[in-house]
């Protein structure tokens, strides 16, 4: 006769797994300076609060410009749900000025996927938005039908920081899809729908929370009269409409105002990667400066 | 008991297809200080060139002898690459590299090469062994192979057929099974035992010629004046030691099957199986600390065809969930027919994959990343791998060559590039077209950036412009060599940003230094937000 040995596998149960965490948190919560010397008050309080989540996912990004946050709800732009931007060439900056903003949200590794038709897309203009190429999977599909899918895929495996596609159209069914799946999963989701000419074309998605237009405007050149060349281009300016802005119906209850309708100028500035609304041309008193021709 | 068939290849040089058969052909190579004859074509061997000849000899023979060096390495890989062809006929392939030189001395290069095909259970599906071996000579006469063949009960015996049995008449020997094989090797040469040059001819001098000749003689005086390889190679030619031969491809080592006593045919019941074969698999895997890279589902259907169902994984897994989930897009293509009786599911890549031990944090990081492989998987799963990509960066100041798309599962695998690089270059636009259009300019200054220029039935006044970056091209590589790259043109560019009325900005870019006689040619190469 001869022993067999099985081998099993460990398979730790997870119930097990988070009671050990809980405890750990627990015992760490009261060992941080700030809990120590009130611990014999109120070591009830602290006891509830170490069975909070360990990950609290942040509900909103700052823009930068205080102007731009104030005017969301959210108090900023907030990281779940679907979000759409039309324009021409600036709504690629502007998104991905965004997507750099929200890169940080789900603990500062989780990748962007990027959903679109063509192969266009530059790694080092991405740098130049802070965004980390490394950090991006480019989704190439052969249609409309392709991207809604791969975003949908990536909204639901809540495992992205955000997820971005370039679509021609959106029909509503899918639209309202990607919106659940981006809520429920806590990812935020963007709509880049830039097209150079036709923008008007365009039906919104109406199950987006905040539909914005972002356009190219002439920057504030640093000094007049010298040559073309010699000029150099400013900062970035874009033309940022807030066209909508809604809130889904489980923040209708907790938030009492939705955003209304806006816009700004606004200046975006690749160093600290801010927006920041440029104030005299907000109402137009001041017109930007004008070449004359050929000079 | 098992049935071999083998091959003995003659090489006619490198490119065998190319050379007109009537010319007598040969390959040499440097043996023990003298250029020798490694292999000769059936035209230099009718003018008496002989393997293992001295080349001196054999252009005695016949002066106009044509030669070529031998390259074993390339040799090999043509065989390796005909041996992976022979793999239709049954997934038992071995090489035999070194032959032993027909015979003849010379027991270097790959004169003697040969394919052992275990064909055991397989000649059926080819209409017998008759049909099979036809079928092979045939295939390898046309892609300009002598090829001859042997086929019997055992490996040795194969062997000794292929190379001494056949004749030009009858390339490809057969003895059926259940024939006595000691009477069918008898009159064999020695050198049919697979036995080196100096056992022959110390065989030879004993009077022993034939193979048969060794049957009589004692066997302890045999073994102790040649030692144990003759008693071997006779045993194994004649069945009563067995002989192991290891295939070209290795068995597989993960794989479970299910077979039915009902043919199955709904997506319900694939499905099932599919999940039993997961589950049997990846305690496989799991026992063995490995993870599944590449899988490949076969369903065997009543009409004998087999439906094949591939899915890959960035990351090995052993997640049942997940590895089912990959198959579920190809299962909707599969037709199961007339129903599927067995379906085998095999790892046909594995990486290790150890458990691994969770952060305190409960391992958000890991998990993210692992989740993030998984998303990749299903993705390239329905749209293709190439589809799901990464950029790596690549050590070029052009900007169409600075960076490249990789399968994003591959890149998954090397891990995180350096972006940042040693230069800090002027900023790159975030849409580079994937060709620079041309379009028309109006520059008053030659050297300078455009005033106005005409893109898309569009006019663009310039406002500002910030440049010239000037780029020369890589003058080491290869002119037109742009495999890896967008289209190159090997003239200076000097590239400019410039920004419109609108306050929309462009990348641009002039061809070439200023040329009194030919007008710059000027492109738009990409837009910054």
């Amino acid at each position: 006769m001869s022993a067999t040995v099985i081998q099993t596998p460990f398979r730790p149960d997870p119930g097990v797994l988070q009671d050990l965490r809980n405890q750990i948190q627990a015992i760490e919560r009261h060992a941080s300076p700030k809990s120590l010397g009130t611990g014999q008050d109120n070591g009830d309080q602290s006891a509830a609060d170490a069975f909070a989540p360990v990950v609290v996912p942040q509900d909103a990004v700052s823009l930068g410009a205080p102007e731009i946050d104030a005017a969301l709800p959210w108090n900023g732009f907030p990281t779940r749900g679907l979000h759409e931007v039309f324009g021409d060439a600036a709504a690629h900056g502007f998104s991905a000025a965004l997507l750099a903003r929200l890169a940080g949200t789900r603990g500062g590794s989780a990748p962007i996927l990027w959903c679109q038709h063509g192969r266009d897309l530059c790694g080092q203009g991405l740098m130049a938005y802070g965004i980390d190429p490394n950090r991006v999977i480019i989704v190439h599909g052969k249609n409309d039908t392709d991207i809604l899918w791969a975003m949908e895929e990536g909204l639901r495996s809540a495992c992205l920081s955000a997820v971005i596609g370039q679509l021609y159209r959106v029909p509503p069914i899918a639209g309202r899809r990607l919106q659940l799946a981006a809520e429920e999963n806590g990812t935020t989701g963007l709509l880049l729908r830039a097209t150079p000419g036709k923008t008007q074309t365009q039906a919104p998605t109406a199950a987006a929370l905040t539909r914005w237009r972002v356009l190219s405007a002439p920057s504030i050149t640093p000094a007049q009269g010298l040559g073309l060349a010699q000029r150099g281009l400013g900062k970035p300016n874009w033309h940022l409409e807030l066209q909508r802005c809604r809130l889904s119906a489980a923040e209708g209850k907790q938030l009492e105002s939705a955003g209304r309708p806006q816009s700004w100028q606004v200046e975006w500035c690749d160093e600290t990667g801010d927006l920041s609304v440029v104030p005299g041309l907000r109402d137009g008193s001041v017109q930007p400066q004008r070449l004359k021709a050929a000079g | 008991m098992d049935r071999y068939s083998r091959n003995a290849l003659r090489q006619r040089g490198k490119h065998p297809s190319r050379k007109p058969e009537n010319t007598p052909l040969a390959t040499v190579a440097a043996v023990h200080g003298g250029q020798r004859i490694m292999a000769a074509n059936p035209a230099a061997r009718l003018e008496g060139v002989q393997v293992g000849q001295s080349l001196a000899d054999a252009r005695a023979f016949y002066p106009a002898l044509a030669i070529r060096q031998a390259d074993p390495a390339q040799d090999l890989k043509a065989l390796d690459a005909l041996s992976a062809a022979c793999e239709r006929y049954t997934p038992w392939v071995a090489i035999d590299p070194f032959g032993g030189g027909l015979g003849n001395g010379v027991d270097s290069g790959l004169s003697g090469a040969g394919l052992w095909l275990d064909i055991t259970g397989c000649a059926h599906l080819f209409g017998g062994e008759e049909a099979l071996l036809d079928d092979l000579l045939h295939r390898l006469t046309k892609a300009g192979y002598h090829a001859r063949a042997g086929l019997a009960a055992t490996a040795g015996a194969a062997w000794a057929l292929a190379r001494f049995a056949v004749h030009n008449q009858n390339p490809g020997v057969i003895l059926p099974a259940g024939q006595n094989i000691t009477a069918a090797i008898a009159s064999l040469p020695m050198a049919g035992l697979r036995l080196d040059g100096d056992a022959v001819e110390g065989l030879e001098r004993m009077g022993l010629r034939k193979i048969g000749d060794l049957y009589s003689v004692p066997r302890a005086p045999l073994s102790g004046r040649f030692g144990g390889s003759v008693l071997r190679r006779l045993d194994q030619a004649l069945g009563a030691l067995e002989e192991t031969l290891s295939p070209r491809r290795p068995p597989p080592a993960f794989y479970s099957r299910l077979a039915f006593a009902d043919p199955i045919g709904r997506r319900e019941d694939i499905e099932a199986a599919l999940a039993r074969l997961l589950e049997l698999l990846c305690a496989d895997l799991e026992k063995s600390n490995q993870g599944a890279r590449r899988l490949v589902l076969s369903l065997f259907r009543i009409d004998n065809t087999i439906v094949r169902v591939h899915a890959g994984t960035s990351r090995p897994n052993r997640d049942l969930a997940h590895l089912a989930r990959l198959f579920q897009e190809e299962l909707d293509k599969v037709d199961p027919g007339f129903g599927i009786d067995a379906v085998v599911l095999v790892a046909t890549e594995t990486n290790t994959l150890a458990a691994r031990q969770i952060g305190l944090n409960g391992g958000v990081d890991d998990v993210t990343q692992e989740n993030a492989a998984k998303l990749v998987d299903r993705l390239a799963g329905r749209l293709g791998p190439g589809n799901i990509t990464r950029l790596q960066p690549i050590a070029s100041h052009l900007p169409e060559r600075a960076s490249r798309e990789t399968s994003a599962s591959k890149a998954l695998e090397d891990g995180d590039q350096d972006w940042k690089g040693p230069v800090r270059r002027p900023p790159r636009p975030l849409q580079l077209l994937t060709q620079p259009l041309p379009i028309d300019v109006m520059a008053p200054v030659p050297d300078g950036p455009p005033v106005l220029f005409r893109w898309r039935k569009r006019q663009h006044r310039v406002r500002a412009a910030e440049g010239p970056e000037r780029i020369t091209p890589e003058w080491w590589r290869i002119e037109g060599d742009n495999r890896d790259t967008r289209p190159l043109s090997n003239d200076v560019r000097d590239y400019y940003r410039v920004e419109d009325e609108e306050g929309k900005r462009f990348w641009l870019y002039r061809e070439g230094l200023y040329r009194p006689d030919l007008p710059p040619t000027w492109y738009i190469y990409g837009f910054f937000a």
